[in-house]
């Protein structure tokens, strides 16, 4: 089959999105089908050529293709009778983050509601419609009235998360930002005595929040404990930081999803610390089950971060079992493509 | 600098259009830039042609410093610092026209489609800060059809230092897909009048297995199997450079392409000369006849004589490969050229 997966291009940006689709057209490929990715420039701003960007999409003509995949808004608005949805995010503004008032959509006159319709339209034609996450399911439900199934992307490179025994840290991956919340961890570690490491690795999206870590870690005295490698690490450096990890911290604020970081951390059997307010995190983060998940509070965290190197044999345990807790939710790229193409 | 390039496809069909794109793309991150390859699909179904227009003048991309646009319609997008590389028209509304190509009707509706699709491509040429285009054929076409100046800037091909000569072997090779407009049948038809005892070597994919099975079929009817070898699949990089590596000449005869192809200068690099012949079209403007190789008369006893010289004159065949390496130099084809003008 002919699959065409059709996301949007930010002009000069690579992230998750641009990941995902390459890992499910090779997966395809993998899998002997002919795949494609499909990618078509977006913009956000100004918001008055949002309408422009949408019609761009739906004038599209598409030949040659038994099969289209579409992932974000307004890529899958995309024509074609063969259409599949999984949907990783909707245009959050005119949803959610219109109800909790942060949008700016306001600036053109029922552009809301056009982007409702639109979606609506689109939800329409489809054959199937997945989201990546139980809180976009429930999106889809509440502001669509459309019942989405959900499809969790599974790991890209799970053969790279083999377990190695641990060298005495914990490490912090994934994008460096506020919602991530390093600044908590650094907090939290500066009140830990002892040995103990922390690794804080990936690329800052905002240089002033490193520069802010980087003061952070001064200010506190703990630079001789802490690493801080903030860059686009290649995928075998950062993939060489889990394997040997004693724990592996993931604190985003309420985050959509599992969490590529904490998906990869489980695949390679580390135990997950986390906070209780980090959303779909704790899909996989259970309390001194397959890990720790404290109060967001630097004191909170601290003592879980203490008690990972308290006893390291337990700290294995709850590797273990939170390895066995992702496995048994049995997300893996065969059974996601046969899904996706059903 | 952020750079955009920016073509359109047919999804799932590899054609030769894209590695002028990908190729570039390759050399401008080498020398630092941050590129980003913009593909979208276009369908020349005459009554799509202006929806998809305006798909194609909405696209932002602001983001780039600049943006370098290659097949139509992707010439039609907006932009501050537009640069053509311009490789054809939409073909049967331009030159094609009063040919077979042509599967509509000559009415007024069409003609109506074609007046303002010249309007169009005139309007979005215009707004282009310099357009090149990769043949003297392209460029004769915007003079005459839109009434645009352009600068030819010829495409050269990947890591070209890869080619290189080896020796001068006993065997003409022929690297293209195979294709009945590459004319493989004239080599096969010319090889049966050669005097001497030169071979032929055909290499290439297809998309018409019934010409390839004609090749055969005819191969075996003039008794020429074992001079004459078709491999009927596309060919490794390597075996490529090993082939042109060791040959004798490289032949390249498409009826009337409107650029040189990238088998021509692929034997100019491995010092080989090219056979082709004189209704070729863009390979004109490359070959000389007998400085760098041969320009034939487009028949099997003309072609032949071409064969017969190359095989039989090995001092002189030497040298025509010489002069096609220097060939490059006095068209300036090199990625050092292109990224000059293109970043100028």
């Amino acid at each position: 089959m002919k699959v065409l997966i059709v996301n949007n291009m930010a002009p000069f940006v690579w992230g998750g999105a641009e990941e995902l689709a390459t890992h499910l057209k090779r997966n395809l490929l993998a899998h002997g089908h002919t795949a494609d990715v499909l990618r078509i420039p977006f913009q956000w701003q100004p918001v008055p050529k949002i309408p422009t960007q949408m019609l761009l999409v739906r004038g599209i003509e598409l030949e040659n293709v038994d099969r289209v995949i579409g992932l974000q808004f307004p890529a899958y608005l995309i024509r074609h009778p063969q259409k599949t949805l999984w949907v990783l995010h909707q245009y959050r503004q005119a949803y959610d983050l219109y109800d909790a008032g942060h949008t700016d959509l306001e600036e053109v006159d029922g552009l809301r509601a056009l982007i409702k319709s639109a979606d609506e339209e689109t939800f329409a034609e489809c054959r199937q419609i997945f989201t990546n996450s139980e809180v976009t399911r429930r999106r889809l439900s509440h502001y669509n009235s459309v019942e989405a199934q959900v499809l969790m992307p599974p790991v890209n490179d799970p053969e790279l998360f083999y377990e190695a025994p641990a060298e005495g840290y914990i490490f912090a991956g994934g994008r460096v930002n506020n919602m991530k919340r390093q600044r908590l961890l650094l907090e939290a570690f500066a009140m830990t005595t002892g040995r103990a490491k922390l690794v804080i690795a990936g690329p800052a999206e905002d240089e002033s929040y490193a520069a802010d870590l980087r003061t952070t870690i001064d200010r506190m005295g703990i630079a001789d404990r802490v690493t801080l490698d903030i860059r686009f690490l290649p995928r075998g450096v950062y993939a060489d930081y889990v394997r040997k990890a004693s724990a592996v911290a993931y604190v985003p604020f309420d985050e959509d999803s599992l969490g590529y970081v904490a998906m990869e951390g489980v695949t390679a059997r580390k135990p997950l610390l986390t906070t209780a307010d980090s959303g779909g995190v704790l899909g996989l983060a259970r309390d001194r089950e397959t890990g720790w998940v404290a109060a967001p509070t630097a004191a909170a965290l601290a003592e879980a971060m203490t008690s990972v190197f308290e006893d390291p044999a337990r700290a294995r345990t709850y590797g273990q079992a939170a390895n066995e807790l992702w496995r048994s939710m049995d997300i893996s790229w065969p059974d996601t493509v046969s899904r996706l193409l059903r | 600098m952020k750079i955009a390039l920016c073509s359109t496809q047919m999804p799932f069909v590899l054609g030769g259009a894209r590695q002028i794109v990908e190729w570039l793309d390759e050399e401008l991150r080498r020398v630092g830039h941050q590129v980003e390859m913009v593909w979208l699909p276009q369908v020349d179904t005459p009554e799509l042609l202006f929806r998809q227009m305006m798909a194609y003048r909405w696209i932002d991309l602001s983001a780039a410093d600049r943006i370098i646009c290659f097949r139509p319609q992707a010439h039609l997008i907006r932009h501050r610092h537009k640069i053509l590389w311009f490789i054809h028209h939409i073909r049967v509304f331009y030159d094609l026209w009063d040919t077979e190509y042509r599967n509509f009707p000559d009415d007024v509706k069409h003609q109506g489609i074609r007046q303002a699709l010249h309007a169009a491509d005139t309007a979005g040429l215009r707004e282009a800060k310099t357009v090149f285009t990769n043949s003297k054929v392209v460029s004769d076409r915007l003079t005459s059809f839109n009434g645009v100046d352009s600068k030819i800037l010829y495409p050269p091909v990947a890591q070209p230092e890869r080619f290189q000569f080896n020796r001068l072997g006993d065997e003409i090779v022929c690297i293209c897909r195979i294709e009945d407009h590459k004319r493989q049948d004239l080599l096969i038809e010319a090889l049966a009048h050669t005097k001497t005892p030169v071979r032929l070597r055909i290499c290439g994919a297809s998309s018409n297995d019934f010409y390839v099975w004609e090749l055969r079929r005819r191969v075996r009817e003039l008794g020429l199997t074992h001079r004459i070898q078709i491999d009927h699949r596309w060919i490794s990089e390597e075996e490529k450079t090993g082939l042109l590596a060791d040959c004798l000449a490289a032949a390249y005869m498409p009826f009337d392409e409107d650029s040189y192809g990238y088998p021509t200068i692929e034997a100019c690099h491995s010092h080989k000369p090219i056979l082709t012949t004189l209704d070729s079209g863009g390979v004109m403007e490359l070959v000389q006849d007998g400085v760098n190789g041969f320009a034939a008369e487009p028949t099997p006893q003309g072609v032949a004589l071409a064969m017969d010289a190359l095989f039989a004159d090995r001092t002189r065949t030497r040298e025509m490969g010489d002069n096609a390496r220097r060939r490059l130099d006095e068209l300036s084809i090199s990625w050092s050229h292109v990224l000059n003008s293109i970043l100028a």
